[in-house]
């Protein structure tokens, strides 16, 4: 049984731990109430932030599993405060850690665009690699593009900075490629975090799992050191008639992972894991399916897990050679960081020059 | 004793002859007028006025005289006749060994005539002029007395008085003359009083009732069963010159060894209410009195109730003695009383009585005296309905429903900040 440590840090990483403890539970607003949450493995969930109303919205995140720091009401998406604040209070943040016992692997998710989360998590992990043995993953939901330029030049930074932190891999979703998943931003947050969560408890079991074709916590280190360390997470459930080839595919398309890619053309590496009624799950299927992926992007894992009655399900954890779509968003970054230099001096000189006010210079007023 | 008793009874006989012997010398009736065809009786004796035969100026005067049998007829009597030549009258005369009855003329008419009679040797005890001459005596026979004793109570104990009554009938032929009672002395009974004494010295013949005769009182002295003395009638008839005596019956009296005074403990016990519901309280009240002048002693007073009745509280004198309460007192005073409270709690629904149950020494034995109380009807309590599942049947439901609240609190709390 392995030992999993998930951190969630600022609001964005609060609520999709929330959620995977919620799905633990097996679901369900009273689940906790009459439920044991149904982890594969020993996992320790902790919830990190600066603002206590965040961590106090959570619901199914025990209270000892959620950490403080205390920083008035976040910080107000500045990542030179936030960083600042991790570096005042990591003695209490590692403390918490180690206070869990010792673990296989970690998970720390993240937005990349706020403050606190963004701020804390590339220092964090770099604390935990110069700390422990265990491989690292960060989950990091990049922004809406539309949330303005400040969460794009922050998701920029966070995003290199998390890089080279010593990550073992940096697993994407992004709120402006699911925002399908709900009508309105609150729905959207809602279905987002769940669809990560049910991956991110997915790809526990497979980890942790007896499996008819093994795949194990090495598998995904190696599927994770592929690739430019940047990873996404397809997932896809079959309805009883569609073959399970249709299904794989379904993981591997938009509509199944969390991020924009074409998995085909940027792939690097794979692990495909099928879980569903021994029925559904045709080998041979399976096997031509994975051997297309693989001649495409090159390695792929693949495991099954046999559950008696269940739809098949297909979890895919693919890592990026090249992503346009990031590319994309750091072109809108530097953009957006321009932007706001621009008008950081604009600004500064405005202020030197008091602009407004100096055009009555010289000038009394006269009645 | 019985020495004494002869002796009485020859005094007394003697004192009765001596008084017939006075008696019989000295019997005479004077001028005594019999019209022709009758008689006079004296006795047995009929004198019988036989015939006047008149004749010029001088009469002629017959008398007869005649011995009554007793079977109805009669034997003439040798009657000697001597006429004075002086005065014409008639001297007529019987002589036997003992009895002489001499008939003077005094007077003769033509229809009656006037005659002295003198008589001796005769204990008269019955004399009458009798009409219609011999066909109309009557032979005067032997009486004879029926004696009866009666007693007010034939159970007594020592030191008691009984009243005794004596009675008599002349179921004989002849009249009892000089009746005399001796009421007969028992032995084991002293005599107190003579109550009544004034009994007729002469029962004639024929009377259907009893008379009464003597009524005295005496006191038992003796226990045991005792026999009473007979009571004796002695009385005579001057017809035949013979004593008689009656004796009576002889009723029997138990005579019980007296009393010893001893203590008698009443008890009543009251309950305060006689309807209440389960569940309920009911308090009773034992009342203790000693209503004699002698205190009881080692009482002791214990509660006889059903088992659906559970003693609960009472009063201080209440000690707890295997479980049920009792209370005990070396001694209750003469006269004393008190009332003690008992209250049970209710646990059936039923009809129910509790007895009380007083044992002790009254002085001379051990005693035990119970009482039983009224019913008290036990009903159904307001919420007695819950009772009629076991505990359990609730407590189980609260208890699982205090710890899922419990749980849930504590859950919640887990998940609280
Ligand atoms: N998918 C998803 N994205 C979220 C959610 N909440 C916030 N975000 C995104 O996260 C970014 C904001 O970062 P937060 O996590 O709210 O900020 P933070 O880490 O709490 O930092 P501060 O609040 O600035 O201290 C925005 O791009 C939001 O769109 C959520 O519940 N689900
Ligand atoms: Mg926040």
């Amino acid at each position: 049984m392995l030992n999993i440590l998930i951190i969630g840090a600022g609001q964005c990483g609060n609520r999709i731990l929330d959620s995977i403890n919620n799905k633990a539970f097996g679901g369900g607003r009273f689940s906790k109430y009459y439920s044991k949450q149904k982890f594969p493995s020993r996992v320790e969930t902790i919830a990190v932030n600066t603002a206590i109303n965040d961590l106090k919205e959570m619901q199914y995140t025990k209270a000892k599993d959620r950490l403080h720091i205390p920083h008035l009401h976040g910080v107000g998406a500045n990542r030179i405060i936030g960083k600042q604040c991790f570096i005042d209070n990591k003695d209490l943040i590692m403390r918490t850690i180690k206070e869990r016992g010792d673990f296989d692997v970690a998970f720390v998710i993240t937005s990349s665009s706020g403050g606190t989360g963004s701020s804390f998590s590339p220092p964090l992990i770099e604390e935990l690699k110069n700390t422990y043995d265990f491989p690292v993953y960060g989950v990091v939901i990049l922004p809406f593009r539309e949330e303005g330029t400040i969460y794009l030049q922050n998701t920029a930074f966070c995003l290199k900075e998390m890089h080279n932190s010593g990550v073992d891999g940096i697993i994407l979703g992004d709120n402006q490629f699911l925002k399908y998943a709900g009508t309105d931003i609150q729905s959207a947050y809602d279905g987002i975090n769940s669809m990560v969560a049910e991956r991110i408890l997915f790809l526990l079991e497979a980890l942790d799992s007896e499996m008819m074709m093994v795949t194990d916590l090495g598998d995904f280190k190696t599927v994770m050191s592929g690739g430019a360390g940047i990873a996404t997470i397809g997932f896809a459930k079959g309805d009883g008639t569609n073959s399970i080839k249709s299904i794989i595919q379904q993981s591997l398309s938009p509509n199944g992972l969390l991020f924009s890619s074409n998995i085909y053309e940027e792939g690097s590496r794979a692990m495909i894991i099928l879980r569903g009624d021994r029925k559904y799950l045709n080998i041979d299927d399976i096997s031509s399916q994975i051997d297309k992926l693989s001649s495409h992007i090159g390695h792929v894992f693949k495991g099954v897990i046999i559950r008696n009655g269940e739809i098949p399900k297909i979890l895919s954890v693919v890592t990026l050679e090249t992503t346009v779509e990031l590319d994309n968003l750091y072109t809108l970054a530097v953009e957006a960081i321009q932007m706001e230099k621009e008008k950081h001096d604009r600004m500064a000189l405005e202020k030197e020059t008091g602009a407004a006010f100096s055009k009555i210079d010289g000038l009394e007023p006269q009645y | 004793m019985k020495t004494y008793h002869i002796v009485k009874c020859g005094l007394i006989l003697i004192f009765i002859l001596i008084l017939s012997t006075g008696t019989a010398s000295a019997f005479n009736i004077y001028d005594e007028e019999i019209y022709k065809g009758d008689g006079y009786q004296i006795n047995n004796y009929f004198i019988e006025v036989f015939n006047i035969i008149s004749h010029e100026d001088s009469r002629l005067l017959t008398i007869n005289m005649y011995q009554l049998k007793s079977d109805g007829t009669y034997e003439e009597l040798d009657v000697k006749r001597e006429t004075n030549v002086n005065n014409k009258l008639t001297k007529h005369k019987y002589q036997s060994d003992i009895v002489e009855i001499i008939v003077m003329e005094k007077n003769c008419t033509s229809t009656y005539a006037t005659v002295d009679i003198t008589t001796s040797g005769i204990k008269v005890v019955y004399n009458q002029p009798v009409k219609g001459g011999l066909s109309s005596a009557k032979f005067i026979g032997e009486p004879s007395l029926l004696l009866t004793k009666e007693v007010d109570k034939t159970n007594v104990e020592i030191g008691d008085t009984i009243r005794v009554t004596i009675k008599a009938k002349n179921v004989g032929s002849g009249p009892a003359k000089g009746i005399t009672i001796d009421h007969g002395i028992t032995p084991g009974f002293t005599f107190k009083s003579a109550i009544y004494t004034t009994y007729p010295e002469e029962l004639a013949a024929g009377n259907p009732d009893y008379t009464q005769m003597y009524i005295y009182e005496m006191e038992a002295a003796q226990s045991g069963t005792v026999t009473l003395t007979p009571a004796i009638a002695t009385y005579y008839c001057s017809t035949y010159d013979s004593e008689y005596s009656s004796n009576s019956n002889s009723p029997v009296v138990t005579v019980a060894q007296e009393a010893v005074e001893t203590s008698v403990l009443e008890l009543t016990v009251t309950p305060h209410k006689t309807e209440l519901q389960r569940g309920n309280k009911v308090t009773f009240t034992v009342s203790l009195r000693n209503i004699k002048d002698i205190p009881a002693t080692t009482v002791r007073l214990d509660m006889i109730y059903p088992y659906n009745l559970t003693y609960e509280s009472g009063c201080e004198d209440i000690k707890i003695i295997d479980n049920k309460p009792v209370i005990q007192k070396s001694i209750y005073e003469a006269r004393y009383e008190d009332e003690y409270d008992y209250t049970f709690l209710a646990n059936e629904v039923g009809i129910y009585n509790i007895t009380a149950k007083v044992s002790y020494n009254d002085g001379a034995n051990n005693i035990i005296n119970e009482t039983t109380s009224d019913m008290i009807y036990v009903t159904e309590g307001k919420y007695d309905f819950l009772k009629e599942y076991p505990l359990y049947v609730y407590i189980i439901p609260i208890i699982i429903i205090a710890a899922i609240a419990g749980w849930i609190f504590w859950r919640r709390n887990q998940f609280k900040m």
